[in-house]
């Protein structure tokens, strides 16, 4: 693991302070993410924009609350044309994927609020559309070091919800591949300050070709044992999508502390902070959580939209 | 290289006393084995209202504690971890409502793992509870007792707070406090903020220091962190009892190294305008965050374990 360079509540305010007198103090981040080793974050960027499609629909859950599978395919079919720029969703995955990928649907299976199979089949759905042996497509969350199609893939889809999460935050598509190390425990120091280099490991450098953060019933706060309390989960009948995990996490983020806001009625940080995402940006290089770097496409439900 | 010198106040001889007294206190107390994981079990009744207990319980330990919370076994195992049982309640359909008994060996480790998640105290049942929506979470001796019951309603809630109240009366003895939170100042403390740690993570959940333990909180430290009303924003302090005085000693020269290189006292502002700063005492380093003032910070750090509110 890449060692760590001391960073300290002290320096953060000293940076703060300097870029408020300079007028360039980055407002929509949050502390952690002007922190870069080299000098400020902004330097470090490149002037291109991460897309990210924010697609709602109020009927994509049903009355149990459940994932409508019909609807689920239509929004993400929506979310890859439009990330794509595609007239339609076969044509789409068809520049994501391959005939001749081994295709790993990286999932997440939380038993409280999972990535749902409407979610897992949707994709997979896609992926045999664009031509993919069904023997080289594999769904998995906990065995992917195990299993004999992950260890041979070429090709990744990362989909999982978004929700409260006492180690790290929260629980983002950054976080959903450590299951791709045979030690999770080592990266749950300092608030999971290192989980993007996992995405630097060669097993999954550059593999990763889509994206999905399940905004469906997002968790925005966390108690307890078992990490969840359906008081803080809400109906969002969403999906953030796009190439760029690092912008689709900072992205899901900025709704999770809006709605943080509303429900707590005053600002109510997460504890910990979400640090990953930034140091995924400003240490890692994975992507952009700068929200002046990331073009949010939305559709769809405009109601409570937080963002 | 010059070593530089930790500048803290010397420690006055009935402070130091004090603070030996709270150390042998810490490593002789709160171990007592009153019950037992199985007794408890037992005295669940086998139904109530109509929820029939589920047997077997399950039984978890420190090697298999993953497998049964996703994701957050390690806050647990750095609270010493000793066992936990789960028991379930179930009635018609999927629903249940589970029971997680959990033995964290001593007192102050189960209370300071009720402190590190609790937003508040209701008082319902145990030395330190909280209900929220569902979730009845109590401390009481060794044991952090969690019991859900999702959804929410008022009958759920209502058998949730007796099986509470049952085992809490089935706990004979409560355990001591750890003794580094009889430290803090009284006046203006949040008392719901204060949090009892051994790890310097659990520092960091609350109050971000530093990305490295410049501290040097580990197991053999107690430290309680408390936030304290100010006229505008808040302040925190934060106690550290160390095994001995030399390991305190270095916890103030890193902090200062890394923290204040420019402490003039032990004391230093920061580019917010905020005081920072720390006062070392025998085996004990009592440090101030975010303070309004010099003045305030002293008057915070002088009063720790005197009784005596700080000045303003």
């Amino acid at each position: 693991m890449k060692k760590t360079k001391m960073i300290t509540r002290r320096e953060f305010i000293r940076r703060t302070s300097l870029a408020a007198v300079g007028g360039a103090v980055f407002l929509t981040k949050p502390e952690w993410a002007s922190w870069n080793a080299e000098g400020p974050a902004e330097a470090a960027q490149e002037a291109k924009k991460s897309k990210v499609v924010l697609i709602r629909n109020k009927d994509v859950l049903d009355e149990r609350g459940r994932p409508v599978a019909a609807v689920v395919q239509e929004m993400l079919d929506t979310a890859v044309k439009e990330l794509t720029g595609k007239p339609d969703a076969v044509a789409s995955w068809k520049t994501l994927i391959k005939p001749n990928d081994i295709v790993g649907i990286k999932s997440n299976v939380w038993n409280y609020i999972p990535t749902t199979a409407e979610v897992e089949n949707a994709l997979k759905k896609r992926v045999l559309d664009a031509g993919v042996k069904e023997s080289n497509i594999a769904i998995d969350d906990r065995g992917v070091i195990q299993n004999p199609v992950f260890r041979k893939a070429t090709a990744l889809i990362n989909a999982r919800p978004m929700r409260a999460h006492h180690w790290s935050g929260v629980g983002t598509l950054i976080k959903n591949y450590i299951m791709f190390i045979p030690d999770p425990d080592n990266y749950h120091g300092d608030s999971c300050s290192t989980l993007a280099s996992i995405w630097d490991l060669p097993h999954v450098k550059g593999k990763t070709r889509l994206n999905i953060l399940v905004m469906l019933t997002p968790q925005f706060h966390v108690v307890g044992p078992h990490s969840f309390n359906p008081k803080y989960v809400w109906s969002y009948y969403g999906f953030l999508v796009g190439f760029d995990p690092v912008a689709v996490d900072a992205t899901g983020l900025r709704v999770i502390q809006a709605k943080r806001q509303e429900f707590f009625g005053e600002e109510r940080p997460l504890s910990p902070p979400a640090k990953h995402i930034f140091t995924a940006d400003t240490q890692y290089h994975l992507g952009t959580a700068d929200p002046n770097k990331i073009d949010l496409v939305k559709i769809g439900y405009d109601q409570d939209i937080f963002i | 290289m010059k070593q530089r010198t930790a500048v803290c106040a010397p420690a006055r001889p009935k402070l130091r006393l004090l603070a030996l007294l709270l150390v042998l206190i810490s490593f002789s107390a709160g171990v007592a084995m009153a019950q037992s994981l199985d007794n408890l079990h037992s005295i669940l009744p086998a139904e109530v209202n109509g929820w029939k207990k589920a047997a077997p319980p399950e039984t978890y330990d420190k090697s298999n504690l993953f497998d049964y919370i996703d994701g957050g076994a390690e806050l647990y195992i750095s609270y010493n971890f000793q066992k936990l049982l789960a028991v379930r309640y179930k009635a018609a359909g999927d629903e249940e409502i589970v029971i997680d008994i959990f033995d964290m060996g001593n007192s102050y480790d189960a209370y300071g793992l009720f402190s590190h998640g609790r937003e508040r105290e209701d008082g319902l049942t145990g030395q330190g509870s909280e209900y929220n929506a569902g979730l009845l979470t109590f401390w009481k001796d060794r044991f952090y007792v969690s019991i859900l019951a999702y959804p929410e309603t008022e009958g759920k809630k209502e058998i949730v707070l007796r099986l509470g109240r049952k085992l809490s009366q089935a706990i004979p003895q409560e355990g001591p406090l750890p003794p580094v939170i009889n430290l803090l100042p009284q006046p203006d403390l949040v008392p719901e903020s204060v949090r009892y740690f051994h790890h310097y993570i659990w520092l960091n959940s609350h109050f971000f220091i530093a990305n490295q333990n410049i501290l040097l909180i580990d197991d053999d430290t107690q430290a309680v962190l408390a936030k304290y009303k100010t006229a505008d924003k808040p302040l925190h302090m934060l106690i550290a009892l160390y095994p001995d005085e030399t390991k305190a000693e270095k916890a103030a020269q890193s902090f200062l190294k890394n923290y204040l290189p420019d402490a003039r006292e032990g004391m230093a502002q920061l580019p917010d305008g905020r005081w920072t700063g720390c006062r070392l005492a025998g085996n004990r380093l009592n440090v101030v965050l975010n303070a309004p003032s010099r003045e305030v910070a002293v008057s915070y750090l002088e009063s720790i374990g005197t009784g005596r509110p700080p000045g303003k």
